[in-house]
């Protein structure tokens, strides 16, 4: 189950070409029986992601990536009120029982250094928290790369989609590979 | 030669009355192109000078991303080839923090980043009327919208830090030019130096940044540059934006309002031309009688055509120049009448060169062109049968030919000249030939219906039908000049009624300017709270908008079948992620056009109504089950209705798929607002910081100044428009009264006669008022019919906006027409009825 916004829904892309799809592939390839929820929506923030995990984790949910904040960020909100977010969403799935990779986001630099340090910090103390697994940032290596993103600037291409999801199956597939 | 001049001299100063009148007419008809086409001119200025204030520059290069350096060479090459000058400008979202407070407020602000010069076109308002100075900017000062001294709680003076710099609040923006159109703000702006912008750390590797470059360039190597440019960054992250852009509404708008221009312009040249023309015609008319006369004492040929054409060319000359006059004091009236009408709007109001020449060429062409072809005629006519024979036919000859041709093409050179559209000039073309073979045959046709008339008891009836079927009667000339006359009035006037209905459609006073996003559910009760108790007295806000995201994955239905997503998606936008909505009944702009509209009770049933666009592009029909996934969830809907969505009434927005409550609602989902917020900008702040409050996460776009950025251009060009349709239906009718008029020469004879014989002047007017009425009422109608087939076209192909006929105008047309042509068939022939009938008998 990926809980995300428009990175993960795809916004742009054609929807098999999203991230969580890529993975769904690599699934496939490697005979690993799972099925992959994409429960990304377009613009959502920390505060959508919350109100809507109940909806999402209805039945059988083996692993969460939770990869919410990139609004939050974009919009300049309140760096506690994303934290307070993201941590009753890590409860919830601890309640749940269900493991959690959390995928962190970078603030841009146009808010200045304090809002991009305390954004950053959410994750890194969230992560350390819940001692959950942790992706320090979703777009590594493609956020600021003209050549792997959109017209926009923000939403990955195929080839930057590909890097994420090769970044997100490093941490993923350890998960799936553990005998439950 | 000596004699040419002296004759022609003579024959002046004996009728100088009658050419007063002539001359009067042909001034009118000049006055009138010069004075519209003037107008015309100046408000294409105003539109270029409102456009490039748009963008504050002739063209604007903008990008989101670092462009490369050969790119920005080559950029640089090319400006420097066209003579152009440009600068930079950056813009950046960017958080706002009050220095000294120790609570450390902070505040998203739009920060736009400019050198000096800025801006090329268009102002910058400060408040208390400071004059707007890049010294203001220099060495960390920073100019701010009055919304953030509220919402940090600061004022001018105070500092803010943006990034690692701190900044000295020096002034507060009014308004500023060339906010971007259409791009909604999550912050107020905040303006700053672009050196210093360099220095607070925030441009760095993975900020958000537009850059922009703007650009003045020399209007001769202007469409040249943009077009190079744009080749240059065909596969680039770069955009070129040109003040004469259509990409946008308002774009579109500026074309339109120019097209109509264009076809203003053409239709008083053509009004102006009709005016003139009947006007020499009937001049030369009455000078066969004294040509003939002259030829018998023995005057050549050539001797004679020189002598009317001279005079028709003094006349014309000196009318058109007359015109010019008339014009010159019109323009000088008009901002008079216009004052206060429209505050901020500036128009320049003066006569342009291009008009003048083209104003007297018209003049001058026409008069020639309508009297020397029938002064050539005086070659071959034998001075008895001139002397017997008012209307004869005769074969025009080569000489006459070629006469035509010439003078025709000379004024077809200058009509086209400074022609706007090519495609309204046929347009019009079309509908002026078209009109004037209707009004031909439909001339004909009233001869042969109303020849019975002729033998009616009513002495007054059958005179009137006498005088219009009577060889040379003037009832062509007048039918085909009222005709074409209120052909083009009705025309233009309808058409500026559908153009500003037009403009008007999109902006309204009460459009939203506050757009809330990510509501959640929790929240919608504080935040409706927070609204209602800062509303402006008597405005309600609309309800918030439930909004979820969903795709398409499948349909199950009488003309498709798609089984799954990859289905779906062969099918191109069905595959998209679509923003539904649910709600119990339609909206103000929806309305069903097939299938019935829920009734607001909740169904279990999952029911959807589908946008007109989705029924017709995907062939989904009423019946159909349509599968949509949910945030992961399937959702299997029947489709009840079918919608139509009015899309420019930006009050409500549309949705293509709107669900029934019931099912649906169960899904997380947030919602959205649109409002019109409050209008004092410290109680929009208010508004705002009261949003924050209840709901953090809840982001506030404010498009308050961009809307009324809008509204002021939308309301200078629909008075541009207004003020030029308006000039050519007063002096239109002012021409038509001349060409009417014109007419009564030819009333003095038979009414001395008349009277001679016994007529009181009762009867006489009389038979006046039933031929002239008779004759506006065809010309009027058939002028209408054609009015209302030329608006249709023209808003169809040319102006590409809807159509509504406007009955009353078109009828309004016709009656005034009529009762116009009837009363100035009488009044202008009022001295004909006063004067005694011996002297006019002798006169002639």
């Amino acid at each position: 189950m990926f809980l995300g916004d428009s990175l993960t829904a795809g916004l742009g892309l054609a929807s098999d070409r999203s991230f969580p799809s890529l993975i769904e592939k690599k699934l496939k390839e490697k005979g690993l029986e799972y099925e992959v929820v994409n429960a990304g929506v377009s613009g959502d923030t920390s505060a959508g992601g919350v109100r809507r995990l109940d909806w999402s984790l209805e039945g059988d949910v083996r692993v969460l990536i939770v990869a919410l904040g990139a609004n939050d960020g974009l919009r300049g909100l309140s760096t506690k009120e994303m934290k307070k977010n993201l941590a009753a969403v890590l409860d919830r799935a601890r309640e749940r029982k269900v493991p959690v990779i959390l995928a962190g986001m970078e603030a841009p630099p146009n808010y200045g250094a304090e809002y991009t340090r305390d954004f950053r910090n959410v994750y890194s103390e969230l992560a350390e928290e819940y001692k959950v697994r942790f992706i320090p940032f979703l777009l590594q290596g493609v956020a600021g790369i003209a050549s792997l993103n959109q017209g926009d600037g923000i939403h990955p291409n195929i080839r930057g989609a590909e890097i994420v999801a090769d970044l997100v199956w490093k941490e993923l597939e350890p998960v799936l590979r553990r005998p439950t | 030669m000596r004699f040419v001049l002296l004759m022609a001299a003579r024959e002046m100063r004996a009728s100088w009355q009658r050419l007063l009148f002539f001359f009067v007419c042909i001034a009118i008809g000049v006055g009138a192109i010069v004075a519209i086409r003037s107008v015309i001119q100046s408000v294409r200025n105003t539109f270029a000078g409102e456009a490039r204030s748009l963008i504050t520059a002739d063209a604007i290069i903008t990008s989101n991303q670092q462009l490369k350096p050969e790119l920005v060479a080559k950029i640089d090459q090319r400006l420097q080839a066209a003579g152009a000058q440009s600068m930079r400008s950056i813009e950046i979202a960017t958080m706002a923090r009050a220095a000294d407070r120790a609570d450390g407020r902070a505040r998203m602000v739009e920060l736009r980043a400019v050198e000096h010069g800025f801006p090329y076109y268009g102002r910058m308002k400060l408040a208390d009327d400071v004059p707007y100075d890049h010294a203001l900017l220099k060495g960390f000062g920073v100019l701010v919208r009055p919304e953030l001294l509220a919402q940090l709680d600061v004022k001018v003076g105070d500092p803010l830090s943006i990034g690692s710099q701190r900044f000295t609040i020096r002034g507060v923006i009014q308004s500023e030019p060339g906010r971007r159109l259409g791009a909604f703000s999550i912050g107020p702006r905040v303006f700053v130096d672009l050196a210093d912008l360099e220095k607070t750390g925030l441009l760095q590797f993975g900020s958000r940044v537009a850059s922009q470059r703007l650009l003045k360039v020399p209007e001769a190597a202007f469409d040249r540059l943009i077009v190079d440019l744009r080749a240059d960054f065909a596969n680039e992250f770069a955009r070129v934006r040109s003040y004469k852009a259509t990409e946008d509404d308002i774009g579109e708008d500026f074309t339109r309002a120019e097209n109509y221009l264009s076809l203003v312009g053409l239709v008083i040249v053509i009004l102006g031309g009709i005016g003139v023309s009947s006007v020499t015609r009937v001049f030369v008319q009455q000078k066969m009688k004294s040509i003939a006369v002259l030829k018998c004492v023995g005057a050549r040929s050539s001797q004679l055509l020189a002598v009317y054409v001279a005079q028709v060319g003094v006349l014309g000359l000196a009318g058109s120049l007359l015109g010019v006059l008339l014009a010159e004091m019109a323009m000088r009236t008009i901002p008079s009448f216009l004052a206060g009408a429209t505050p901020g709007v500036e128009m320049d109001y003066a006569l342009t060169l291009p008009a003048v020449v083209q104003g007297l060429g018209i003049g001058f062409l026409v008069s020639l062109l309508f009297s020397l072809v029938p002064l050539l005629d005086v070659r071959h006519v034998k001075p008895s049968l001139l002397l017997r024979d008012e209307a004869r036919s005769h074969r025009p000859d080569l000489t006459q030919i070629v006469v035509t041709l010439v003078v025709v093409a000379g004024l077809v050179g200058l009509t086209v000249w400074q022609a706007g559209s090519l495609r309204i000039g046929s347009l019009v073309a079309a509908g002026f030939a078209a009109t004037a073979i209707a009004l031909h045959i439909a001339g004909t046709l009233l001869l042969r219906a109303i020849k019975p008339l002729a033998r009616s008891r009513s002495f007054a009836l059958r005179h009137a039908v006498l005088q219009l079927s009577r060889p040379g009667s003037q009832m062509r000339i007048v039918l085909l000049a009222v005709g074409l006359g209120s052909f083009f009035i009705i025309g233009v006037r309808s058409l500026q009624e559908n153009l500003v209905d037009q403009f008007a459609v999109r902006m309204t006073k009460d459009s939203p300017d506050m757009f809330l996003l990510d509501i959640q559910r929790d929240q919608v009760a504080a935040v409706e709270q927070a609204i209602a108790a800062h509303m402006d007295p008597g405005v309600t806000a609309p309800p918030l908008v439930p909004v979820l995201r969903a795709r398409v994955v499948g349909v199950a239905g009488r003309d498709v079948n798609l089984e799954n997503y990859e289905d779906v998606r062969g099918r191109g936008s069905l595959g998209r992620e679509y923003t539904i909505t649910y709600r119990d009944k339609l909206a103000s702009n929806e309305t069903v056009v097939a299938g019935q509209m829920w009734d607001p009770t909740p169904s279990e049933q999952p029911e959807v109504s589908i946008e007109q666009f989705i029924n017709e592009s995907f062939k989904i029909n009423i019946g159909d089950t349509v599968r949509f996934d949910i945030l992961g969830r399937v959702i299997a809907a029947k489709v009840t209705s079918v919608r139509s969505v009015e899309w420019s009434s930006s009050r409500a927005g549309g949705f293509m798929f709107l669900f029934r409550p019931g099912v649906i609602e169960k899904a997380p989902h947030s919602f959205i607002g649109f409002l019109r917020g409050p209008r004092d900008l410290d109680a929009r702040a208010r508004l705002q910081a009261a949003l924050v409050a209840a709901a953090p996460n809840v982001s506030v776009i404010d498009g308050r100044e961009i809307i009324d950025a809008i509204t002021s251009v939308i309301d200078n060009v629909t008075l541009a428009v207004t003020v030029v349709g308006t000039l050519v239906v007063v002096s239109g009718l002012m021409i038509l009264i001349g060409a009417v008029a014109m007419t009564k020469f030819r009333r003095v004879y038979e009414a001395a006669i008349f009277k001679t014989l016994g007529a009181t002047r009762r009867l006489i007017a009389t038979v006046l008022v039933l031929e002239y009425g008779l004759l506006g009422i065809l010309a009027g109608g058939i002028g209408a019919g054609g009015a209302i087939g030329l608006t249709w076209a023209i808003s169809k192909y040319a102006l590409e906006i809807p159509f509504t006929p406007l009955i009353g105008v078109s009828t309004a047309g016709v009656a005034i027409t009529t009762l116009l042509v009837a009363a100035i068939g009488v009044i202008s022939s009022w001295e004909v009825l006063q004067r005694k009938p011996l002297a006019t008998l002798r006169a002639e």
